[in-house]
């Protein structure tokens, strides 16, 4: 493990407040009737910021990609945003994203320069959800990189572990602002043990569900009648998409003055790839519903060599008709 | 194009003049604000102000920057809003945009250009490089099909390629319209049954509808053709232009960005590219 520090965590939600009364954007999954989600930490939430739990209802890419952006004018964001609290499963969500966005051809500015000002601190999570699945796909249930610090929640303290300059930097800062100590082997201890048993429990519960280059080769092999039957009471509503950590497409609108707004999209919408003429790939919505397994087991893997579905589980969670990805998925083996 | 404001950024150009090619396609000649440089092959963005924005390959040759010309069939929304566009209209190019024609892999070749439809516009623009190139291409053969005798496009340029020494082009209309028509009758596909090439020493081409891609391309590899001497347009739901917006993903490529032109071998794996 790297450098932990070890802060009070009412002495790091009065950090965090003072932070953003100082003009930063911070955020952290705060809790809501019953669900918690990301919201700009300010004096009047701050006790409800949820440490460890899986998983904010919106994934990470929120931050870097927002679900509606004016590209002609929309330049490079200005100013530190710090997300505290994003899973390891939206975490690694993001390597897809850098790969699509910051690519050798065409590098998106906005996009650039939202990862550049955002620190993002990890969370382990010590409570899992039902739809948890990221074990299956060989990733653990804590941050190991890919962002700038891992935070555990032990009892009232909040332990930080460097994993980047950045993090080590906002560390050493966050030192000279409020009391903090270097964490004692104990509390390092303990937070591995919280990990451990995060996993166990994730693994347990997705026994016997494939990996992903065998999803992505059962994927490519059912036939047409799994995903007709499959995707029967699917309504489009594109819920799955939107909250998928690592679904970025999106629609291009036109504004006169020649402005081009840019709006999430998804696959599942009809008509998604419709030419002038009619002719449109996706029409079934069994075959929009296919394509969207393919895209995440199949096609990104193979194009990007990184995982396209991380494990996060919110498809299930969010789809209306309670279509369950891996209850497919498992009668696909 | 290292800035959003780049990757999206619009060229004006204003429209000098409107030639109708046939009832339902037009060619639009424009020139834009400054000049327009792109390979044959690789495609625009036009953008109507505020009403929407259409990929297109451009029509005219690569080696004029000043003018750029667009053939546009009239068949959905924004095509038929593109249709009503007069000389002194403006509008937005985006791009140029993917890979084009490989014409370096044509040099000593003997070329067999299979084209249908609206499909001849990207065509014309190849047409134009390789008239440039002619000296160090063997051979060029056009096979070109339109549903009718009146649906053929750029009837006066088929003579001025015929009159060049090794360029040979033959038309084909699937059914007869009363008009006059010295060519033949059918399908395109019928015209492969004679491809008139050294099949040894020669590439294909091929541009159209998905079906006549289709069983064009099956009928080249049929007789011969190695599948990565085949090169086709793959024209899908192109949008952002930047392999980012995913509506004209082929699998696993970007055909904005790797395409649109792609060696059958390339894609031929995907049973999903004709439609």
């Amino acid at each position: 493990m790297n450098r932990v520090i070890k802060i009070n965590r009412e002495e790091w939600n009065k950090l965090l407040i003072q932070l953003s009364d100082s003009g930063e954007r911070i955020y952290a999954p705060v809790r809501k009737n019953g669900s918690f989600d990301y919201e700009q930490v300010a004096r009047d939430n701050a006790d409800g910021i949820v440490y460890n739990e899986a998983k904010p209802s919106s994934p990470l890419k929120i931050f870097f990609l927002p679900l509606r952006l004016n590209v002609t004018s929309g330049g490079r964001q200005s100013g530190r945003t710090v997300v505290v609290g994003a899973p390891a499963c939206d975490i690694e969500g993001l390597k897809l994203l850098d790969a699509m966005y910051i690519d050798e051809k065409y590098i998106d500015e906005t996009y650039v320069s939202r990862r550049e000002n955002t620190i993002i601190i990890g969370a382990a999570c010590h409570k899992t959800s039902d739809s948890c699945h990221c074990t299956a796909y060989g990733l653990n249930p804590w941050p190991g990189e890919g962002c700038d610090i891992s935070m555990s929640r032990a009892g009232e303290d909040i332990l930080l572990e460097s994993l980047s300059v950045k993090g080590e930097a906002f560390m050493t800062e966050i030192s000279g602002i409020t009391g903090t100590e270097e964490a004692a082997s104990g509390d390092i201890l303990l937070i591995e043990k919280l990990r451990a048993a995060a996993a166990k429990e994730v693994a347990k519960r997705n026994n016997g569900l494939p990996g992903t280059a065998e999803t992505g080769k059962l994927t490519a092999a059912a036939a047409p009648e799994f995903w007709k039957k499959h995707s029967s009471k699917c309504v489009s509503c594109g819920a799955c998409s939107a909250i998928c950590p690592t679904c970025t497409c999106f629609l291009l609108i036109d504004r006169p003055g020649f402005e081009k707004i840019k709006q999430q999209d998804t696959c599942q919408y009809p008509a998604f790839e419709r030419v002038a003429g009619g002719e449109d790939p996706l029409k079934e919505l069994s075959v929009r519903f296919h394509n969207r397994y393919m895209c995440k087991y199949v096609w990104k893997p193979e194009r990007f060599h990184v995982l396209a579905c991380t494990g996060c589980g919110r498809c299930s969670d969010g789809c209306i008709a309670g279509i369950d990805k891996n209850r497919v998925i498992r009668e696909m083996v | 194009m290292s800035n959003i404001n780049g990757l999206y950024k619009i060229l004006k150009a204003t429209v000098d003049e409107v030639i109708d090619e046939s009832p339902l396609i037009k060619t639009f000649v424009m020139t834009p604000e400054e000049p327009f440089r792109f390979n044959t092959g690789e495609f625009v963005e036009l953008t109507l102000d505020g009403q929407g924005e259409a990929p297109f390959t451009p029509s005219s040759s690569p080696f004029v920057t000043e003018k750029l010309e667009v053939t546009i069939m009239k068949t959905g929304y924004i095509t038929s809003k593109f249709h009503d566009l007069k000389p002194g209209s403006v509008l937005g190019i985006r791009g140029p945009f993917g890979r084009g024609y490989p014409v370096e892999r044509f040099v000593g070749k003997e070329v067999l250009i299979v084209g249908g439809g609206c499909g001849l516009a990207p065509i014309r623009s190849l047409l134009f490089t390789l008239i440039e190139m002619k000296d160090q291409i063997k051979k060029v053969v056009l096979l070109y099909g339109s549903k009718t005798p009146t649906d053929c496009i750029y009837k006066p340029m088929f003579s001025k390629l015929n009159s060049i020494s090794n360029f040979e082009t033959y038309r084909s209309a699937d059914n007869p319209d009363g008009t006059d028509w010295d060519e033949s009758y059918g399908l395109v596909t019928k015209l492969l049954d004679s491809p008139r090439v050294d099949l040894s020493n020669a590439i294909a081409v091929v541009c159209g509808p998905p079906i006549m891609m289709k069983f064009a391309t099956l009928k080249l590899v049929e007789i011969g053709f190695r599948d990565e001497d085949i090169f086709l347009s793959m024209e899908k739901n192109m949008s952002c232009g930047l392999g980012k917006c995913g509506h004209c993903m082929m699998g696993e490529f970007f055909v904005c960005k790797d395409g649109p032109v792609f060696t059958y071998d390339e894609i031929k794996h995907n049973p999903e590219i004709w439609k």
